[in-house]
Order: structure tokens, then C-alpha cells, then sequence
């Protein structure tokens, strides 16, 4: 299995290469690895019908409890062998429907990608690796939306399925880890063992929303079901592979895998069951509305997996077989109808159905199997379809798991998707012939074989249940149901009330069918409804974090150094304060000591200096006074018995004020920038910096000197390091790297300027 | 000899780049001078790898400069969480210079500044120190004041007035912060300080406490201290600002990790979570704002801090290895994302998302670069980030902070919505721009490649920065093999 | 703009200025001093030559350029770090021989250290203050 994962991301590394070397049979040669992938899953069938489940793991990050694990089981297989199967379908036909394209070698690349990753989706034991593959689904999908990238529509389209999914998967990752450290283990297979301890933790409901965020961003449900239609942007064999057969089914997948831990409670069902419900007759409604081929096809998709998670919401044994045979007979019949439009695109150069007609002439194959599809949606014996609507009427049949709301809702919503089915599968084909940008011919045989193959195999499993379906979909439904299922499909079931709910739906349907020209003409209120809808919340919410973002960041970003300062200066101020007022507050030592009265002199005369300095009528005055706030500290140095200190801070002070003389008069004119209100402010803010600084001090002081590890200097200079000046032995030596470190910054900062310099003089 | 040599073994990523840079400054020819400065970025990596392969199992290697004994001469100390930032600094270092040789964008100042900010980075990341931590920080700002106004116009030199004078207003809280501690506790070795600060006087050491916040917290652009940096990081030539971008602020961050769980455990509970919020959030929406492939990611630089300082916050082991992946992984995520704004900018003479398109149709090699740098920077698995984010939530949840991790996610898609928008508009759409020269490429390449290895091997770094934060959350180790008890 | 006065008193300082500067770096282990501030008043020598004659008149005495007194003593430092090492010490551990002069006078790489101290404070500053004075 790892094998198998690891070869489709080899496959997307070499797909570039080869289409280089054969341009023009690339989908034919690439499509022989997913078919022996199908191949290889298919003999696996008996064995996992008979109940033996196949393992694969390696460590991944053990400290973690995080394993590359597989597991392959029913459900795990019937998902396997559509990737797999409609991926080689649609391999064949993407290098037929995208014969030519420069990108060709790109588009396979990011088509074997998102394969490998929707494999790797379906086998994972493990849920986080799961989720690594379920986000590269979501990544591989946005590269092959935005493919034709020159339209602005499907760069958008692109961002905003990442966007919707991504997001919903984040969420979803969350609510993952929050399940592994509810259940202790991140492997499904152990963590159903642990399901009653689950679903009785506190933490229960959180875990199951956010993991159903997930599920229903990458499912499209209602309200996110908006990303779908928009992905249409896609090219045709994309939206049939993606956007209908497999990776959307990704969330109805992880319910199904989730429900033997998370599923089988009132919440589960409160929850799942109406959501589902609700994006069925939704997706049904606003299907019937459109003409572009492929966004009637994406609304009757949304309207497939609403029914799906509905089924797996209400989880009884009846709802998941249902499902599962649904699950199957849609994406055969979808694929092949989204082959169909491709092809009908393809030849003709348009997709609007109210546009294109008559096609059966010049097309015939492809009507054929456009029509065997349509059957099969509308579900009409004796295709697929037919079995999985009967199944469908029997699970919501009020009862254990069903209820009137709900079997009125299926009902509405599936007599819609018959007319959709005819809109889709018989329009185009049916009636006169319009003039279309190109003259049809019909399909090559690349685009022909698939919907041909799909929409067959939907009508053989219809016709012989027993010996194709069956054992694949009951181990499928076993393995959600979390116990062995007996399914017996058969066409007829004899006169059920199921049956005759077929009958009316059929009956709807057409009658909905027959006036399809007059709803596009007067239910014009859909369409203002849906600008209500979650498209447009998705639209507001850009547009207002755009605006939010400009006016944040005009507002901080002002570019002005004083502004910069006093914030910074002003945050100091406020949090140091309030730090201290709040948690400890200051107490100052309320005696000054001994002061003598030079020292007042002195101290007198540096505060002199700084007022100066900022009162300055020049920068020279300015600089002048700052040298005497210098000296005068220096004195201080000599009171206090430093004269190393007071020797460095003199002769620094005269090479600084030197150093400003020298640049002064480099420096445009002195003026006056700020107001009165300005300076008062830049005052208040810097005294009471300045005053909190001197309150720390003085808080600071009166620690034991004898504990100082300066105290050791004073001990040790001169028996340990041969010298008698402290200051200088600690300079050079006790702390010598940190003199190393200074001399290194006086070094580049010489450099530097001279660096500065001299550039400049060669530019100028 | 062999025992010496790995004694002195931590002071090598300082002392080889330090005298690289010496020898640069006596101005060989040009071809020497790329040779030399190539070299000193080799040397000190492999330096940087076998420190890393002596710490991984939770050594601590301490050097007592001078032969004085802590606490009273300097200690270097090399444990697993310095090893990883030096060999983090020095793979940087290496590949940034590089892309600058590539874009011919070198020169003998170049060369020089660069081999002296890194022998100050990897000073500040090695030194046990507050006080040597604070020389350190002068001598790489000083170096990156050096190098961020190398070879600009008059106007950028401005622009970067406004970082140096920030910095030296940080430079003087951390300063009088240092004052503050010595003057409570009377000692200066970190370590020594973890022993002391319990008992020293309350008022200061709070003081001292959040004055190193901020000090830090300006370096390591943290809300509400960040507005300097979009604008600086701006300035410099793409190679320069992938050095400072991935690295500078990384030291600010590095600084916090230290200080605030070894010196003074606790002083900033609560605090940290909401200043994480802060700078994610508001980073994001001023990268939102923004048409400029390298000012969108100037702006990530802040936000993406915030997650660092959210594993910080968190404060579980868990949390604080976390923290330390992202720091890792971001530098070389973020590092890979500034140079191949800098090889489109090289290229195509402008980064603005209004005037390119189509690079992905003649560009292939540099749009996956991109993408794998870009979807890493947001999270997306199977790229490092992938596991710094689930790290983090993880964390988050089970210190029950499930806001915090809510946060987290938002801004995560933000990133997601911003890192998109370059790829739209520069990658995508109509246009065949010129191919960028595989010299320009190639060093975001490798740092692309290792981003997804990292991934995909995410238990080997996984494992370092748990090692490393368990000396962090529990210093008992730290402390007595550097006081030698 | 040199005022005759200015150099001729710069030219009979100069030396003093320097002998003062030499002492003061010889004499810092012991007594005040050392190479920090050493290093300022040779600096402040010659930038009073600067000023007073001019920046090539001080650029010709001091006859090496700042910027390779700079980088020399900055070596130095490194260097004087490095016997120890070799001797299986830590980095900049002091390594001192007594020399048979007149009373022992003791010579040790914290000397060297210092004297690395000097040539970078030194070279440091006159780089600086001649590419500001020459532009």
C-alpha cells in the first residue's frame, strides 16, 4: 500500500518527462498506472469481502504517537478503486482533451499529485497523516483550478476553493488533535475501540464540530458549498475527476471513517442530518436554474453529497448501505456526464445547454453514452442509479432513522435532479441542431472511451448487482457501520412504497423537465436569492478584510520616526508602571543619605546642561551642552573614586563633540518642526521616562555589596591576575570578551562609516 | 589535541567568522575575497554541525573565557537549543551569501559585515551571559547597521535611521534592564541569575523583567513594538534582508526563549499569550494590505513571531519546542521566500504584484520553489510548518487555551490568502516573462528542499527542539553544569 | 583655514600627546589607564593634526592608514586569546612569562590584549573622523 501511495507521487515527479518524450500518447501510457492500480485493488476485493483487512506502517514521528499507518478496508477500497478507476479514465481523456497544451506535462503532474494524495487519503490509519493527505488534495485541487491561470475567473475560483477548503481543514486539524488526546491514539482502527470513552468526554461536541467543519468545507455543504461551482473553472477531465468523483467525497469519506467513533449520537444526527438535507434541495434547486453544462452538473453534485452526509448522518444500517451504493452509482454516472460536457465543449465551442442541440446526429457515441448516464441520474432502471434512489426512499422512509421532513425532502430534491438529468444528458443531444462557434464532429476515441466506459459500468452493475457491486459496497457499509452488514441489491423489489415514490419522482421530474424554459425565464428570484447567499458573504468578508487591513496599517505605519519613538518610549513607561503598581508596588527609601553640597552643585549643573541641550537655539548649542552633561558626569566619575572611568568619559566626550562639529554642518538647516501642544507632550513622556528610570534606581539599590560577584574582582585582581587596577583587569581580562566584543563594534562602526563615505563620494 | 579542539569547540562559530572578517577587512582581491568569505560561512557550519551533534542528547558544553570560573568570568555555553541557532544562522549565513554572490551584488564591506554579523549572532545565541548577550546584540547591530545601508540610495539610508534609532533606544532598555538585574542579584551569568533571581527584590527584578521584554520585544518586532520593520527589512538587496528577515529578529526571539524561562520563569504569565495574538494578527492584515512581493513578506515576518511567541506563552515543554521548531523552520522558510523575491526583483526590476505576471509558465523551477516556501509558511503539510503549527495547537489545546490556538488558525489562512495572492499575481496570468538565471534560484532551492525534508523527517528536528526546550522548562541541568556543581 | 598657531602648537603636541597615550596604556594594569583610553588621546593627537593642518598632514605622520591599525589590533585581540587554547586553556584564558629585565616586568597576553584595545580604539576613531573630515 505504501508502495502503491509512493508510486503515484513518483508518477507525478515523471509525468513532466514523459509527455516531453511522447507528446501525443502521454494519456494513453500514463493512464497504464492508475489502471494497474484499479487492477491490483480489485483482486484485492474477495479477501476484503470475506473480512481480512490489510495493514501497512511505518514510524513517522514515534515521540509524537504519529505513524505513516495504512489500513485497507471495504470502505478504504471502495474509494481506492475510484480514484483509481475514474482516474485512469480520466488520464486517458485529459491527454486527448488536452492534446497540445503547453502545461500538458504541469497539469499531469498536479493530476498524479492530487491522485497519490487522495489514495494516501483513503488507506491513512492515521489520522494526522490522513490529514497531511487530505490538505495535499486541497493544494493539488487550487493548482489544477487555476490552470488556465491567464482568466482572472479561475485564478479567483482557485484561491477561494484553497481558501474554503484550507481553512476548513485547519479547523479540521484542530479538531483532529483534539481527538487524539481525547481518545489517547491518533489511529482510527484503535481509537473505535475507545468510542464509548469518546463520545462520553466532555470534550465530545468540540471534537465532533470541528472535525465536521472539516467534512463539510471539503464536501461542499451548505454554507460552504459555494466554492464548488466556481471550481468549474477547472478544465472538464479536472471537474469530473475532483470536483465530482472523488475528492469532494473526501468529507463524506471521513464521516463515514468517523462514524464508528464519533457517530451513532443524538448530536451527531441533530447535527449531519439536516446539513446534508438542506445542501441536497439546495444544490437540486439551483441545478435546475443554470445552462452552463458544468455548473449544472456541480449544483446536482452538491446536491449528491448533501444526500450522502445526510444518509451517513442518520447512520442507520438502511442510510449507510444506501449511501454506499450511491456513492458508487454517482460517481459513475457523473463522471461520465462530465466527460460528456467536456467533449460537447470540446466540438463544439460552447456549453450553454438553452445554445447547443441536435447533437445525437453528429455526435452519436457520445449521446449514447450521455443518455446511459442521464438514465442512471434519474434514476430509471435498470441502471445503478435506479437501485441506489430505491435504497435511498427505503432509508428515510419514516421509521427507525427516517422521518417525513427528511423523505419529502428527497423527494423534491431527486424528482429536480431527474429534470437536471435530462437538461444535462438529453438536451444537448435532442431536438434541432444550433450553430455553434464549431462545426461538431464526433468525439476521438480519447474522449470517447471514457464517459462510454463510466456510463456502462453504471448500467452493468444495475443489471448483475450480485456479482460486481454487492461484495464491495456491503464491506464498504460494514466498515462504517462499524459491524458486519448482509446487502442484497437486487432491481426489483416488487411493490414497495419506495417504488412508487420512483414512480411520482420520475413523473415531477419530466414534468419539471418539460417546462425547463419557462423557469429559466420567470424564477429570477433564485438567482437574487442566491446573491444573498454564502458567495456573496465570502465576497464581503474579502472585501472587508482588505479594507481593515489598509486602514491598520495606515494607522501604525506612518512612517515617522517621532511617532515610532514616542510609542516605544511611551509603551516602556505604561507597562513598566503599571507592572510595578499593580504586582509589587515601589518603595522608595525615603532618606537621600548623605549629600554633600558640592554634589548638589554639581548635580544642579548637569540638569542645567540637559535643559539646556533640549532648549538648545541650535544644533551647536545643542551639542555644546551635551559635552558639559558629559563632563559633568565625568566628574561624578572623580567624586566617586573611578578615575579610569572619568580619564575615558572626557576624552570620549571631546572626540564626540569633535565628531558632531565635523557633521553638523552637513546637516540642513535648524528649524522648528513641532507645536507647543507637541512639545509639551514629547516632554511629559520623556520626564516621566526619565523619572521612572530613577525611581528603578533607587528601588534597586541596597542590595548586599559582599554578595556582587564584583567582590571577587577586588579579591582576586591582583594574586590571580597580576595587576592592581580592577577596572583594567576586569577590562582585559575577568571580562576580556566582552572588551572583545566592543572593540569589535568600534571596529565595524569605523568601517562602516568609512564604507558610507566613501560610497557616497563615488556616487555623487 | 582532539580533546582541545572539542573543547573549544563552542567558541568557533564566534571566532571563525570573527577573524574572516578581520582578514576581508585588509581587502583581498575581489576573487579571494569571495573565497575567504565563502569559506568562513563553510567553516562555521560544519562548526555549527558538530555542535549540534555533541548537544542532541541534552549536553551542556560551557566554556569559562579566560579560564575564570562561573560566575565570575564569561561562560559560553553551548546546549542543544544554542547549537541549533547557530547551525540555523550559519546554513543562512551561507546560502544568503550566496544568492548575493549570484546576484553579483557582493563586495569586500559586504563580505566583511557579513562574517561580523554573523560571528554576532552566533555570540548572542552562544554566550551565558546578560551582559556579554547585550555586546553581542551591539556588534550584529552595528554590522547590520553596516550592511543595511551598504549600496543604497540616499533615501533608503534614511529609511534605515529610523531602525538604527529605534535599536539604540532597545539597545538602552536592555542596558539599563542589565543595570537593574546586576544591581538586584549582583551577578550577571544567566545561570547564576536562575539561583539568585527567587530571592532577589521583587520590584527590581520585575523591572528588569519587562524591561528585557521590550527590549527584546522591539528586536523581535512583537506587537505593539513592530512598525519599524516593514520599512527596514524593505531596504536592503534581497540576500542582505533574507539574512536579516530569516535571522535578526530570530535573536530577539532566541533572547525571549532564554530569559524568560531560565532567568525569570513566569515574570510575563498571560502577558505572552495576548502580545502572541496581537503580533499575528495585526502582522497578517498589514501583509494583506500590501501590493510588494518583499513588503507582503516583511509584514509575515511580524505575524508569523507571533506563533514563536505562542509556544513561549504556552510554556509547557510541548509548547516551548514548538515555539523552537517554528523559529527554525521559519528562518528557513522565510529566508527561502525573501530570495526568490529577490531573484524576481533581480530579474524583472520591480516586486510589485501589479506589474508581473506569468511567471509560472517560464518560470517552473522558481513557482515551485515558491509554492513549497510559500505553503509552508501557512502551514500546509507535508513542509516543516505543517508540524511547527500542529505542534503549537497541540500545546495549545492541551494547556487549555482553545482561544489562542482559534487565533492561531485565522491567521494561519490569512497567511494562506496572502501568500496566494503573490503566486496570483506574479506566478499566474498572461505574460512570458524572462527566465531568472539558475544562480538566482538555486539558493532558495536548497532552502525549499529542506523545508520539505524537515517535513517529512519531522522527527529528527522534532526531537532536537524537544531536548532543547527541556533545558529551557527545566534548567536544573543548564544551571549546575555551568556553575560546575 | 589652518591657523598658524593652531598647527605649530599641534606639531609640538603631537608627540607629547602620544608619549602620554603610550603611558597611559602601559601603565593601565597597575594604576589608571589602560588601552581604552590610551587609544582616545593618540587619537585625539592627531586629530588635533587634522584639524590644524590638515587631513593629509595627519594622514603623512601617522604614515599607516587607521583602517590597518584597526584591523591588526582586532586580530590581535583574537590572537591573544589563542595561546591558551593551545595550551588545552579556555578561550583568552591570560598565559604570562616573567622576563629576566630589571625587576622581573612581567609580560602577559592581557598586555597584548590592551594593546589590541589601543590600535582598534585608535584606528576606530581616526577612520571615522578623517572620512569625515576629508569628504
Amino acid at each position: 500500500m505504501i508502495a502503491a501511495v509512493a508510486s503515484g507521487f513518483a508518477l507525478a515527479l515523471a509525468a513532466p518527462w514523459i509527455v516531453r518524450r511522447a507528446p501525443a500518447h502521454a494519456g494513453w501510457m500514463l493512464a497504464l498506472a492508475p489502471a494497474a492500480m484499479t487492477a491490483y485493488l480489485a483482486a484485492q476485493v474477495p479477501a476484503v469481502a470475506a473480512g481480512s483487512i490489510a495493514t501497512a506502517a511505518t514510524a513517522w514521528i514515534p515521540t509524537l504517537g504519529i505513524a505513516l499507518s495504512f489500513r485497507l478496508d471495504g470502505l478504504s477500497l471502495l474509494f481506492g478503486l475510484l480514484i483509481t478507476g475514474v482516474g485512469a479514465v480520466v488520464t486517458v481523456y485529459a491527454g486527448g482533451y488536452l492534446a497540445g497544451h503547453p502545461q500538458l506535462g504541469r497539469f499531469f503532474a498536479s493530476l498524479f499529485l492530487f491522485m497519490a494524495s487522495m489514495l494516501g487519503l483513503v488507506l491513512a490509519d492515521d489520522l494526522i497523516a490522513m490529514f497531511v493527505f487530505w490538505e495535499l488534495t486541497s493544494v493539488s485541487s487550487y493548482l489544477l483550478i487555476g490552470f488556465d491561470h491567464d482568466r482572472a475567473e479561475a485564478r479567483s475560483a482557485a484561491l477561494q476553493a484553497l481558501l474554503v477548503t484550507a481553512g476548513g481543514g485547519l479547523v479540521l486539524l484542530t479538531g483532529l488533535l483534539l481527538l487524539g488526546q481525547v481518545g489517547g491514539t491518533f489511529a482510527v482502527s484503535a481509537l473505535i475501540a475507545h468510542a464509548e470513552a469518546v463520545r462520553g468526554h466532555v470534550l465530545y461536541l468540540p471534537v465532533l464540530v470541528l472535525i465536521l467543519v472539516g467534512a463539510f468545507t471539503k464536501s461542499a455543504q451548505v454554507p460552504f458549498h459555494f466554492w464548488l461551482p466556481s471550481a468549474m473553472e477547472a478544465p472538464t477531465p479536472v471537474s469530473a475527476y475532483l470536483h465530482s468523483a472523488t475528492m469532494v467525497k473526501a468529507g463524506v469519506y471521513l464521516l463515514a471513517r468517523l462514524a464508528p467513533v464519533l457517530g451513532g449520537t443524538t448530536v451527531w444526527t441533530a447535527l449531519v442530518l439536516p446539513v446534508g438535507a438542506a445542501t441536497m434541495l439546495v444544490g437540486a434547486l439551483l441545478a435546475l436554474r443554470q445552462t452552463d453544462l458544468k455548473r449544472i452538473l456541480a449544483y446536482s453534485t452538491v446536491s449528491a453529497l448533501g444526500a450522502l452526509t445526510a444518509l451517513i448522518g442518520a447512520g442507520t444500517p438502511a442510510a449507510v448501505e444506501a449511501a454506499m451504493v450511491f456513492l458508487l452509482a454517482h460517481a459513475l454516472y457523473k463522471g461520465a456526464l462530465f466527460l460528456v460536457a467536456g467533449a460537447v465543449d470540446h466540438e463544439t465551442g460552447m456549453r450553454d445547454v438553452s445554445r447547443v442541440g441536435g447533437l445525437r446526429r453528429a455526435m452519436p457515441l457520445t449521446a449514447a453514452a450521455a443518455g446511459l448516464a442521464a438514465l442512471s441520474m434519474a434514476g430509471l432502471p435498470p441502471a445503478l442509479g435506479f437501485l441506489a434512489k430505491e435504497l435511498l426512499y427505503e432509508a428515510v422512509w419514516p421509521g427507525p432513522g427516517g422521518a417525513a421532513w427528511a423523505l419529502g425532502v428527497v423527494v423534491v430534491a431527486s424528482a429536480a435532479l431527474v429534470a437536471v438529468a435530462g437538461i444535462a444528458g438529453v438536451e444537448p443531444f435532442a431536438g434541432p441542431a444550433h450553430p455553434t462557434p464549431r462545426t461538431p464532429h464526433e468525439a476521438p476515441p480519447s474522449l470517447l472511451v471514457g464517459p462510454a466506459l463510466l456510463a456502462g459500468l453504471g448500467l452493468a452493475v444495475g443489471l448483475a448487482p450480485v456479482w460486481t457491486a454487492q461484495p464491495l459496497v456491503a464491506s464498504a457499509a460494514g466498515a462504517t457501520l462499524g459491524a458486519p452488514v448482509t446487502l442484497a441489491l437486487k432491481l426489483w423489489h416488487g411493490f414497495t412504497p419506495a417504488l412508487g415514490l420512483s414512480v411520482l419522482t420520475v413523473l415531477a421530474g419530466a414534468t419539471l423537465y418539460a417546462t425547463r424554459s419557462v423557469l429559466r425565464r420567470d424564477a429570477a428570484w433564485l438567482d437574487r436569492a442566491g446573491r444573498l447567499g454564502p458567495a456573496a458573504w465570502y465576497d464581503w468578508a474579502m472585501r472587508a478584510l482588505l479594507a481593515a487591513a489598509r486602514d491598520q496599517t495606515r494607522l501604525l505605519q506612518s512612517g515617522y520616526l517621532r511617532t515610532y519613538l514616542l510609542v516605544v518610549v511611551g509603551t516602556t513607561v505604561a507597562v513598566t508602571g503599571y507592572a510595578l503598581a499593580t504586582r509589587v508596588g515601589v518603595r522608595l527609601p525615603t532618606a537621600l543619605g548623605d549629600v554633600r553640597s558640592y554634589e548638589w552643585v554639581l548635580a544642579a549643573a548637569i540638569l542645567l546642561a540637559a535643559l539646556g541641550a533640549v532648549r538648545a537655539p541650535s544644533r551647536l548649542a545643542a551639542v555644546a551642552a551635551l559635552g558639559a552633561v558629559g563632563y559633568g558626569i565625568a566628574v561624578v566619575f572623580i567624586l566617586y573614586g573611578a578615575p579610569d572611568l572619568a580619564m575615558t568619559q572626557f576624552a570620549v566626550e571631546t572626540l564626540t563633540v569633535i565628531l558632531f562639529v565635523l557633521v553638523l554642518y552637513r546637516m540642513p538647516r535648524f528649524a522648528r518642526y513641532s507645536g507647543t501642544a507637541a512639545r509639551v507632550r514629547d516632554a511629559l513622556v520623556a520626564t516621566a521616562a526619565g523619572g521612572l528610570m530613577t525611581l528603578l534606581l533607587l528601588a534597586a539599590t541596597g542590595f548586599s555589596l559582599e554578595r556582587r560577584v564584583s567582590a571577587y574582582y577586588a579579591e582576586s585582581s591582583v594574586p590571580l591576575a597580576g595587576g592592581r587596577n580592577v577596572v583594567n583587569v576586569i577590562l582585559v581580562d575577568f571580562r576580556a570578551l566582552d572588551t572583545l566584543g566592543e572593540i569589535t563594534v568600534l571596529a565595524i562602526a569605523g568601517v562602516g562609516v568609512y564604507a558610507l563615505m566613501r560610497l557616497r563620494a563615488r556616487t555623487r | 589535541m582532539i580533546a582541545e579542539m572539542v573543547a573549544a569547540l563552542p567558541a568557533a562559530p564566534i571566532v571563525v567568522p570573527l577573524v574572516t572578517a578581520i582578514l576581508l577587512l585588509a581587502g583581498p582581491r575581489p576573487r579571494a575575497q569571495r573565497l575567504l568569505g565563502l569559506a568562513g560561512s563553510v567553516v562555521s557550519l560544519a562548526a555549527a554541525a558538530a555542535l549540534v551533534a555533541a548537544t542532541r542528547r541534552g549536553e551542556v558544553l560551557p566554556i569559562q573565557a579566560g579560564g575564570w570560573p562561573a560566575p565570575y568570568g564569561i561562560t559560553l555555553v553551548a546546549d542543544a537549543l544554542a547549537a541549533l541557532m547557530v547551525l540555523i544562522a550559519s546554513l543562512i549565513g551561507l546560502v544568503a551569501l550566496l544568492y548575493t554572490i549570484g546576484a553579483r551584488r557582493d563586495d569586500r564591506f559586504v563580505h566583511a559585515g557579513w562574517q561580523f554579523l554573523l560571528a554576532g549572532i552566533n555570540w548572542a545565541f552562544l554566550t551565558g551571559d546578560i551582559f556579554n548577550l547585550y555586546v553581542a546584540y551591539e556588534v550584529m547591530l552595528v554590522a547590520s547597521y553596516f550592511l543595511l545601508t551598504h549600496g543604497t540610495s540616499r533615501a533608503q539610508a534614511r529609511e534605515a535611521f529610523t531602525y538604527v534609532a529605534i535599536n539604540l533606544v532597545a539597545s538602552m532598555f536592555f542596558l539599563f534592564a542589565v543595570a537593574l538585574t546586576y544591581s538586584a542579584t549582583g551577578t550577571l551569568n544567566m545561570a547564576h541569575l536562575a539561583e539568585r533571581v527567587p530571592a532577589a527584590p521583587v520590584a527590581p527584578v520585575r523591572a528588569a523583567a519587562v524591561l528585557f521584554f521590550l527590549a527584546f520585544g522591539i528586536k523581535a518586532a512583537v506587537f505593539p513594538l513592530f512598525f519599524w520593520l516593514p520599512h527596514a527589512y524593505a531596504i536592503p538587496r534581497a540576500g542582505i534582508a533574507a539574512f536579516f528577515g530569516g535571522l535578526l529578529t530570530k535573536v530577539g526571539v532566541y533572547s525571549l526563549f532564554r530569559v524568560f524561562t531560565v532567568v525569570f520563569p513566569g515574570q510575563l504569565d498571560g502577558v505572552l499569550l495576548w502580545v502572541a495574538a496581537g503580533t499575528m494578527l495585526l502582522g497578517v492584515l498589514g501583509a494583506l494590505a500590501q501590493d510588494d512581493i518583499r513588503r507582503i513578506l516583511s509584514f509575515h515576518i511580524i505575524s508569523q513571531v507571533g506563533y514563536m511567541v505562542m509556544g513561549l506563552g504556552l510554556a509547557s515543554q510541548l509548547g516551548v519546542a514548538g515555539g523552537l521548531f517554528y523559529v527554525l523552520h521559519h528562518i528557513v522558510v522565510k529566508s527561502g521566500l525573501i530570495l526568490v523575491g529577490g531573484a524576481i526583483e533581480e530579474t524583472h526590476r520591480t516586486g510589485r504584484l501589479d506589474r508581473l505576471g506569468g511567471l509560472a509558465r517560464t518560470n517552473g523551477p522558481l513557482a515551485l520553489v515558491f509554492l513549497l516556501c510559500a505553503l509552508s509558511l501557512a502551514g500546509v503539510p507535508p513542509m516543516s510548518g505543517f508540524f511547527a503549527k500542529l505542534l503549537l495547537i497541540r500545546a495549545g489545546l492541551e494547556a487549555g487555551q482553545p482561544w489562542i490556538v482559534a487565533v492561531s488558525v485565522l491567521v494561519s489562512v490569512l497567511t494562506l490568502l496572502s501568500m496566494l495572492k503573490i503566486y496570483s499575481g506574479a506566478f499566474w496570468g498572461a505574460g512570458s516573462p524572462p527566465r531568472a538565471p539558475a544562480r538566482l534560484v538555486a539558493p532558495a532551492a536548497a532552502l525549499a528542499a529542506i523545508t520539505l525534508l524537515v517535513g517529512l523527517g519531522a522527527q529528527g528536528l522534532y526531537g532536537l527542539a524537544s531536548t532543547a526546550a527541556g533545558h529551557l522548562t527545566a534548567p536544573a541541568a543548564y544551571v549546575s553544569t555551568v556553575l560546575r556543581k | 583655514m589652518p591657523s598658524l598657531i593652531l598647527s605649530t602648537a599641534a606639531r609640538y603636541l603631537l608627540p607629547l600627546l602620544l608619549l602620554f597615550s603610550v603611558f597611559l596604556l602601559l601603565r593601565g594594569h597597575d594604576e589608571p589607564g589602560g588601552g581604552f583610553v590610551g587609544g582616545l588621546v593618540g587619537a585625539a593627537a592627531f586629530v588635533l593634526v587634522g584639524i590644524a593642518a590638515g587631513v593629509d598632514q595627519a594622514r603623512r605622520l601617522l604614515r599607516v592608514d587607521p583602517r590597518a591599525a584597526l584591523a591588526a589590533g582586532l586580530l590581535l585581540a583574537v590572537a591573544s586569546g589563542l595561546p591558551g587554547v593551545a595550551l588545552g586553556r579556555p578561550f583568552l584564558t591570560g598565559w604570562w612569562v616573567t622576563l629576566p629585565v630589571a625587576g622581573g616586568a612581567k609580560l602577559g597576553t592581557p598586555l597584548l590584549f590592551d594593546l589590541a584595545v589601543y590600535l582598534v580604539v585608535l584606528g576606530a576613531a581616526l577612520t571615522i573622523v578623517f572620512a569625515l573630515m576629508e569628504e
